[in-house]
């Protein structure tokens, strides 16, 4: 029999690193580095605009950044550390271990979230570098590193709730919060996408009041808000799990 | 078929001969098993027990095996009835995992992990210090001198045996294979077949489902053949052929004159009928033992040679045409 001995920690690092891996697979690093140029080239296309440099790159990271290449990050790599595995038979490896559930989900967002602090939130500071804004930089940064983590925590409990969790999460990048957000701010409050560009505009101070939105919480009661969002899916991923159905490979 | 063959729905009591769906020290213990998916059954009110050795589980493709084997290792919840491993439900205490392991029948492995990489992060997260755990796993799967290559480059044989190192490097009590030969060459499937039986040997519980009836005949102490989602037979092979004395068997009997020998046989009441085929003729019969005594007295009365008599059906495969039927 061999010895046991080595406990939580270890397990925790051992799953936060086959989740990085999992990140960086065969093209998987593509998918997460695709949006990241995005976002850089937003920075480009915020420079081209014929505004204050400001207030054009609050534009474009607004909808370009904030809008499109941070969800879709996310979702890559979101899939990438939980729904992939359990879509294509491989998540045993993880689950018929005495891990607790609890070190099982913190591990995989912890794992995909440091994924996201060295791609799509580098990119995004640095498209404010490119844009011209050096001032924005910090804000950025900020505003991806807290909507990336609450991201893939939705993303992971989507995961954990559907079967198909790619699509899902889709829908709600796409219908909850584009459609639904847009319109109403109870939903906006909720979502990472608009929470993130909100902690970004309240974080910058200056910008022109047509660029904020008004209604939902922004800089650092918004990095609250979204805090909350992350640790609300991570307790519902959990609850979840302890449901999954492992019944084999579906794609 | 909603009895297996010499079998009842509650394991024997104390001093009555033993059910053969059961074991009477059992590490494994299902009962009353019924799991669904929507509309289908894929099992259906199922008891059995498993224990110390090999128990091969058979059945024809859907008939509810791996999902017997996703119940039992807690993969997925099941509808009514309970699987205890060592006395404790796998849904509800995952320190059940410390001593099951399973190798799943999907090719699937996680990209990007070499053999010794995925290894030890089985190690890792079964707490193990030791670290030449891992590579004592994949030495006794041959994988050692490649251990350091990606899996998802493997042959479909290797990335099996990746799969049964991952799950022997925590030293499982209860091993569970689902077609673990699947994509080995003969080779590998010899080394395979000798390392399950040492395992169980050991006085591991290994359960192992294969399609490759042969091989479980080989390797299997015990056999469990589920069809429809239902036990259809348990016991060695020998015992399930016995509780089936009521179905026909089939006897090949080769001889210098087989019209003359079957115009004598089918007189006999243990005989149900013959055929001609190339080898010789094939009678069929529900008293194989009556036959067995009766045919040196008819060959001899009838001055024909007989130069082979061979059931047809002592193989699985026969074994399982029949519970199919």
């Amino acid at each position: 029999m061999p010895a046991r001995g080595r406990r939580a920690p270890w397990r925790f690092g051992a799953i936060v690193g086959f989740t990085i891996r999992s990140c960086i697979g065969p093209k998987r690093w593509l998918g997460c580095l695709l949006p990241s140029l995005g976002a850089i080239l937003f920075g480009l296309l915020a420079r081209g605009l014929d505004e204050p440099p400001l207030e054009a790159f609050v534009r474009v990271a607004s909808t370009g950044v904030f809008g499109l290449t941070l969800p879709i990050a996310a979702l890559v790599i979101g899939d990438a550390v939980f729904g992939a595995e359990i879509r294509s038979g491989v998540f045993h490896y993880t689950w018929m271990t005495p891990a607790p559930l609890t070190t099982i989900v913190l591990g995989r967002w912890l794992g995909g979230w440091l994924v996201a602090l060295v791609t799509i939130v580098p990119a995004t500071a640095i498209a404010a570098l490119v844009a011209g804004v050096p001032r924005a930089v910090g804000p950025a940064a900020i505003g991806a590193a807290a909507g990336s983590g609450a991201y893939i925590a939705v993303f992971i409990a989507i995961g954990c709730i559907a079967r198909r969790a790619a699509v899902w999460s889709l829908a709600f990048v796409f219908l909850v919060e584009r459609l639904l957000g847009a319109a109403l701010n109870g939903i906006a409050q909720l979502s990472p996408g608009w929470e993130a560009r909100a902690i970004f505009t309240g974080l910058l101070r200056d910008v022109p009041a047509n660029l904020v939105r008004k209604g939902i919480p922004t800089g650092g009661s918004g990095i609250v808000r979204l805090e909350v969002v992350t640790i609300v899916a991570l307790v519902i991923a959990r609850l979840s799990l302890h449901r999954l159905s492992l019944s084999g490979a579906s794609d | 078929m909603s009895q297996p063959l010499g079998a009842t729905s509650e394991p024997a009591a104390a001093g009555a001969p033993l059910d053969p769906s059961f074991v009477p020290d059992p590490t494994i213990e299902v009962q009353d098993l019924s799991v669904w998916f929507g509309q289908k059954v894929a099992l259906s009110e199922l008891s059995c027990s498993f224990g110390a050795g090999v128990t091969g589980l058979l059945g024809p493709n859907g008939a509810g095996k791996t999902t017997l084997m996703r119940a039992v290792t807690g993969l997925i919840p099941v509808n009514q009835g309970r699987v205890l491993v060592a006395g404790a439900d796998p849904r509800a205490n995952r320190e059940v995992y410390r001593r099951l392991a399973l190798v799943p029948e999907d090719e699937a492995v996680p990209g990007g992990l070499t053999a010794r990489g995925l290894v030890r992060y089985e190690a890792a997260l079964h707490g193990l210090v030791d670290r030449s755990a891992p590579d004592r796993a994949l030495e006794r799967v041959g994988l050692l001198d490649v251990a350091d290559r990606r899996v998802d480059g493997f042959s479909k044989g290797m990335r099996q045996r990746t799969k049964v190192a991952a799950a022997l490097v925590v030293d499982p009590a209860v091993l569970v294979l689902d077609e673990p030969l699947n994509g080995a060459d003969p080779v590998q499937r010899l080394a395979l077949i000798q390392l399950f039986q040492a395992l169980g040997a050991e006085g591991r519980t290994v359960i192992v489902s294969s399609h490759v009836l042969n091989e479980v005949e080989r390797l299997a102490d015990r056999i469990i053949v589920v069809v429809h989602g239902r036990l259809a037979a348990a016991g060695n092979q020998r015992a399930i052929r016995e509780t089936m004395n009521d179905r026909p068997r089939h006897v090949l009997v080769r001889t210098d004159d087989g019209r003359r020998l079957a115009g004598g046989l089918v007189g006999l009441a243990s005989v149900q009928g013959v055929t001609f085929e190339p080898l010789g003729i094939v009678v069929s019969t529900t008293q194989a033992n009556e036959l067995a005594a009766a045919l040196p007295g008819v060959a001899r009365d009838l001055s024909v040679r007989v130069r082979e008599v061979r059931p047809l059906d002592d193989s699985l495969e026969s074994l399982f045409r029949e519970l199919t039927r």
